[in-house]
Order: structure tokens, then sequence, then C-alpha cells
């Protein structure tokens, strides 16, 4: 078994008597991309500035790479590249100075920082802005900067909070194309989001935190197959078989629009399950003189996932669960 | 090689302050306003004085250069303290901070990098605006003697104790206060009282020589204060 690059163990946090967090216990392996998602207020930022060391009292323990975050604070801060939701740089800097003057408290030498922020600012189309004040900077750009200051070391641990937050879709394109080459390369990453699309196009597993507590983590594959989250078919006829009913047979039928159904198959169908109705669904329409326009099947998503969880713990609040 | 990060943090706040507004104001319009008012002072003055009135020659007459110290050393500490504690809380609120302290940096390096900066900006602003008034001074003819020197060399001395001290007791509030308002308020208020503080030994009796002891207490308070600073700025949560 690989050991893993990040782990958090029990870790809780309190903020003027009201809980935070509570419990907090996952771990990340080396190259692996973790999504991590919640709903606002759930914790997720709190979690990446505490393993970020920015929040230094907490319960728990917090490892990178088996350092403690809390014993050896200046050693895991170097495994270490974080990008904050929000980043601030000081007003009187250019991009350039900034990025210099925070490579160098990273440690990167001096020539290796120069040349390692030329190839960043051209990967993330800043070159031109190099000269430019951090202050005259759009949203997006400062964003962009966050990210490079946050990879100017090549450290093990990637965290990014929000970091799709305020982007445009090609950057949004490019930075999900980052994250994949780094994880390629060895990096580990760990960011949160709100965009569940996109979680779900980049992270190897995620982990959802609803009201303070990591519910679950695993591949959006298997969580969706743990907690049998409904296949939806959607069935569209040109011309309807005279005869519908064996669309109720197949599961439970609604016809959204005339000639238009759905059918969603409950439980946890195996895989071979869902080709078999399709199958009876073709053979059974042509066979009731019917004709089909289309026919998608569309698999339960994190977008399910996360409205399941926060369905649960809605409906565990009204009846004091 | 990378440098070692206190010396990176002390050189890029040593840029930065010198860079500010503020400081432009304080090397270059503060001294250029302080002469004219020392001029406009002595042609109000002229003006209250007794026609037909023979001035004695032997007389002692204020210089530029004691003129401009004496004021620059009245202003210096709030400024030093005003300058600092505004600048900490605003880099706290815009998050600044949190990208360095997320690198291998003993965050105490952080206050006392600002200490030094505001110390050392605003006291070379003393010393521009009084060499500044010893040209004047000399271009006007005024007798530069070695006395004259050696006592402004000590007025700047002890300015430099009154900057320290009062630059650390903004360090702290900085560290301490979350709002630009209230940080101003307490240094405003505080930063005289403060300054008051090495001198209670004199006021006492405790210590007649004057100078020595007031430096040497204004810079151990000023060290206690920024170490306070730098004590609670590693506890701090961000």
């Amino acid at each position: 078994m690989t050991t893993p690059v990040l782990e958090l163990k029990g870790v809780s946090k309190s903020f003027y008597g009201q809980k935070v967090l509570s419990d907090v216990t996952f771990s990340i392996s080396p190259g692996e991309v973790f999504g991590y998602i919640g709903p606002n207020g759930a914790g997720k930022s709190t979690t990446l500035k505490i393993l970020a060391g920015l929040i230094t009292q907490y319960d728990g323990s917090v490892t990178i790479a088996g350092t403690d975050v809390k014993r050896e604070p200046a050693r895991a801060h170097a495994l270490i590249g974080f990008m904050p939701q929000a980043c601030g740089f000081q007003n009187w800097r250019t991009v350039e100075s900034a990025l210099d003057s925070l490579g160098d408290l990273s440690g990167v030498p001096a020539d290796t920082r120069k040349r390692r922020i030329a190839e960043l600012l051209e990967r993330f189309k800043l070159a031109d802005a190099r000269t430019k004040k951090v202050k005259d900077l759009s949203g997006g750009m400062t964003q962009k900067l966050g990210l490079i200051q946050a990879l100017l070391h090549e450290p093990r641990l990637l965290v990014l909070d929000e970091p799709l937050e305020g982007l445009d879709p090609p950057s949004r394109q490019l930075l999900k194309d980052v994250i994949r080459e780094r994880s390629n390369a060895g990096t580990t990453v760990l960011f949160s989001s709100h965009i569940l699309s996109d979680v779900e196009n980049v992270a190897d597993r995620v982990g959802i935190l609803n009201q303070g507590q990591v519910e679950s983590t695993g591949s959006i594959r298997d969580l969706t197959r743990m907690f049998d989250l409904p296949t939806e078919i959607d069935v569209d006829f040109s011309s309807p078989p005279g005869d519908t009913s064996f669309l109720a047979a197949a599961g439970k039928a609604v016809e959204r629009k005339p000639g238009e159904w759905r059918v969603t198959l409950a439980g946890k169908p195996a895989p071979d399950a869902v080709d078999e109705v399709i199958h009876a669904l073709v053979e059974r329409t042509l066979a009731g003189g019917g004709r089909l326009r289309k026919i998608a099947v569309t698999e339960p998503g994190l977008d399910d996932l996360f409205a399941h969880y926060i369905n649960r713990s809605e409906h565990g609040a009204r009846h004091g669960q | 090689m990378a440098s070692s990060p206190t010396m990176r943090l002390v050189k890029d706040e040593l840029y930065g302050f010198a860079k500010s507004k503020v400081m432009i104001v304080l090397w270059v319009i503060l001294p250029i306003l302080a002469i004219a008012g020392y001029f406009l002072f002595s042609y109000l003055l002229s003006l209250n004085e007794e026609p037909g009135t023979v001035q004695d020659p032997q007389a002692p007459k204020m210089s530029v250069s004691v003129f401009l110290s004496g004021l620059l050393s009245s202003i210096a500490g709030s400024v030093a303290a005003i300058l600092v504690a505004v600048d900490i809380v605003s880099e706290r609120q815009r998050k600044v901070f949190e990208l360095i302290v997320i690198r291998p940096v003993r965050r105490e390096v952080i206050v006392w990098s600002k200490f030094i900066a505001v110390f050392v900006t605003v006291w070379l602003a003393c010393v521009i605006s009084t060499s500044f008034g010893i040209v004047v001074d000399f271009i006007r003819g005024t007798d530069i003697t070695a006395g004259a020197v050696w006592d402004l060399v000590k007025a700047l001395a002890q300015c430099g104790g009154v900057i320290a001290l009062a630059t650390g007791g903004g360090v702290a509030v900085g560290v301490i206060s979350r709002s630009i308002l209230v940080a101003v308020c307490i240094v405003w208020f505080g930063s005289q009282n403060l300054t008051l503080l090495p001198m209670l030994p004199i006021y006492f009796g405790l210590a007649p020589e004057y100078f020595w002891v007031f430096q040497a207490a204004s810079v151990a308070l000023a060290f206690a204060l920024v170490w306070l600073a730098g004590w609670g700025f590693r506890r701090s949560q961000f």
C-alpha cells in the first residue's frame, strides 16, 4: 500500500463555540486529484486553511508526506503549494516581482525562479502582464497569478481553494489541463469547487463535506453505486406505439412532453441491465408500430450525488436526527 | 541560491515603504514645507517686534536645522506608528500575509521586517530633512559649530529612539487590531503617551543621565513590543 501524501485524522475545529469541522478524516494517495465539495459554509475553506498552516489551532492531526503540519510547519510548508480563495498581493508589486519574492521565500534558487516564472506566465497567458502592477490586474488574472505562485516551487501537494471561481471558460479549461498535467507528473492535487461538472471532469476521487463532516470519499462512480442513485433513460418517439404500458414495466415512466418519456430505473442496476432495458424498449416500440427518434441514458453524476447528500441532511435536520 | 527569508522580507518591505506615497511626502515635501514654515515663522515674529528695537547680535537664534529636527521628532513617531499599523491591518484585510505564512518562513519575521523597514525609512527621512536644514543654514551663513553638529546628532539619535518605540507600538497595534480606524485611533492617542515611558526613570530621579537612559529604555521597550507582536502574530489564525 502506498503512503498517502495527505492524511487528516479526526480534525475538528470550532469558532467561538460553534463546531465548523467535526472529526474530518480522509487521505489522498500520490498523484491523485481529489475534489473536495460541499455546500456553502460546510467547512471546505477551513479544512484547506488547516492543512496549509493558516489555521494552527485545531484538534486532530494533519500530515503531509509523513510531516506533521503542526509540529514541523516549515518542512510541511515546503511540500505544499496553496492557492487561497482570494489571493492578496502588495499593491506596489508588479506581477514578476510578486512571483520572484514568493518563489524566493519558498526556497527556489534565483536562476530556476527566473526560468519557471517565465514558463508559467507564458503557460497562463500572462507574459504580457509581466511588468504590470498586480493591483491593475483583472479578477481572473489575479486568480491565475494565485495559481502560479502555488506552482512555483513544484510542490508535492497542490491545494487549491475554489480555483475555477471567476475564470472564463478557456481559462477554466486551461486550469483543468494544468491540474491533469501536474497529476500525471506525480503531484497530488486537492481542490475545492462549487462547479460540480468541473470536479467531475478532473477529480479521480471526491470527498463530500456536509455540516462539518466528511460524509463519504471515493470515486464518483463508486459513490453513486453505494447510494443506489437512479439511472434515467429518455425515450423520444417520432411516432409512439399504440400501447406504451411496456415503459412502466421497465421502471418508473413519466411522459414529460407528448411522445417524450423518461424511464427511471430505481436501485442499483447491473451493468448489462440497462442494455437489456434498452433492447426491450426498442423491440416493443417496433412491435407496437412505433418509431424511435432518440434513446439517451443518463447515469447518476456528481450533481445527483451532491443533491442526495443535501436532501438527506435537510431531511435529517427536519426530523431532529 | 535562494536568499534568507528574513533578508528577502526586509529588502522587500524597505523597497515597498521607500516607494510609498507617504514616504515621498516625508522625504521631499515635508522638508520643503518645514523650511517654508521656518521662514514664515521668522517673518511673523519680526512683525511682532517693537519698531525701533535693536536686536542683540549675541542673542541665540534658532537655526533651520534645529527647527527641522524639532519639528520632525515631534511628528515622526506618530507618522511611523500610524504607517506601520495601517499597513499591517490593511495587508491582513487584503490577505497578503496568507501567501507568505504558507511558505517556510517564521511568522514573526514578517512583523520584524515591517518594524525594520518603517524605522529605517522614517528615521532616514529625519536625517535627510535635518541635512537639508544644515545645507540651508550653510547657505544663509549661519555659524555651524562642532557643538551644534553634536547636538544635532544627539537630536537625531533621540529621534531614532522615539521612532523605534512608536514603530514598535504601531506594530503591536497593527497585529491586534482588525480595523484600520481602530488602529489609527489607538496609535494616535497611544503613541504620544508611549514615548513618555522611557522618560519615567528620569522624572522619578532614578536615572540622571537623560540621553543614554532615554535611548536605552526606548530601544528596550521597542524590542519588547515587537517581540510581543511577533508572539501574537505567530498565534494568529488566518
